[in-house]
């Protein structure tokens, strides 16, 4: 459940580490955002020397939710922290590296890019 | 068809489909949960042996595993062979277990027998003492009626 000022970590390695949501896109409930869903951030905290920098308006896509995901199969997964990945317009990562557990509901939603990346897939 | 089954980490109950839930940290590991008690332990950092309802306490503290250990204590004591007993060797019990029944049953009634015949040589002795007693107290009951 990503809304509007929700804050997320940032799980690649593109230099952003905080950013805030602040638009959800292309969802049928446009008020909150889940896993596999496209946001606009704003980049509250950055690493410095990188391309991306503080105050930047991003695109990312979400990876990881507090929010428990009931899947059709009965099972019910949740993560501890709100993570999202910072896209280009292509839906592909800016960033070389993926970190931490990736939701399966990626794969789905044709991520293809960052399951790859990704170092393990729940 | 076998059903695929998750052990709960906090509690330790089987976790059957369509039940619980997977909390994965950000360093890869994952928790199954078959409640939100359990998880709401587990994220409470409770201790699951200090909780006398989960499997890890029950196992630590032995229980519902005395009861089955001493059955089969019980068990193998009924089918223990016979052993010498003090005043009667192994071979005398073992004569005694292969004796035929007709010539046990003739040796009962012969000790019975003699039973009775002492018996009756020690009673009249005792009748000849008893009516002086009795005698007095029931002859008032007789002559009422």
């Amino acid at each position: 459940m990503i809304q509007n000022q929700s804050y997320l970590t940032v799980a690649d390695n593109s230099g952003a580490k905080k950013i805030m949501c602040i638009r959800v896109l292309g969802t049928s409930n446009p008020h909150y955002a889940s896993l596999g869903d496209i946001i606009i951030g704003v980049v509250k905290d950055a690493l410095p020397n990188m391309p991306i920098k503080k105050s930047d308006i991003i695109r990312a896509v979400i990876v990881r939710t507090k929010k428990t995901l009931r899947r059709k199969d009965g099972m019910s997964v949740r993560f501890d922290e709100n993570a999202a990945v910072i896209i280009n317009q292509d839906n592909n990562p800016r960033g070389t590296r993926v970190f931490g557990p990736i939701a399966r509901e990626l794969r789905d939603k044709n991520f293809s890019k960052i399951i790859s990346l990704a170092t393990e897939v729940v | 068809m076998v059903v695929k089954t998750d052990l709960c980490f906090y509690s330790g109950f089987r976790i059957y489909p369509g039940h619980g839930r997977r909390y994965i940290r950000t360093d890869g590991r994952q928790y199954v949960f078959i409640n939100s008690k359990s998880e709401a332990s587990f994220h409470m950092k409770r201790k699951a042996a200090k909780h006398s309802w989960t499997q890890l306490y029950r196992r630590l503290n032995k229980k519902g595993i005395q009861e089955e250990t001493q059955r089969r204590r019980n068990r193998r004591k009924v089918s223990a062979a016979p052993k010498a007993v003090e005043g009667a060797p192994l071979e005398v019990i073992k004569a005694k277990r292969n004796q035929r029944p007709e010539v046990r049953k003739a040796a009962r009634d012969a000790a019975l027998k003699d039973i009775k015949e002492r018996k009756k040589a020690a009673k009249p002795k005792t009748r000849s003492q008893i009516p002086s007693g009795r005698g007095a107290k029931k002859m008032p009951v007789a002559q009422r009626r």
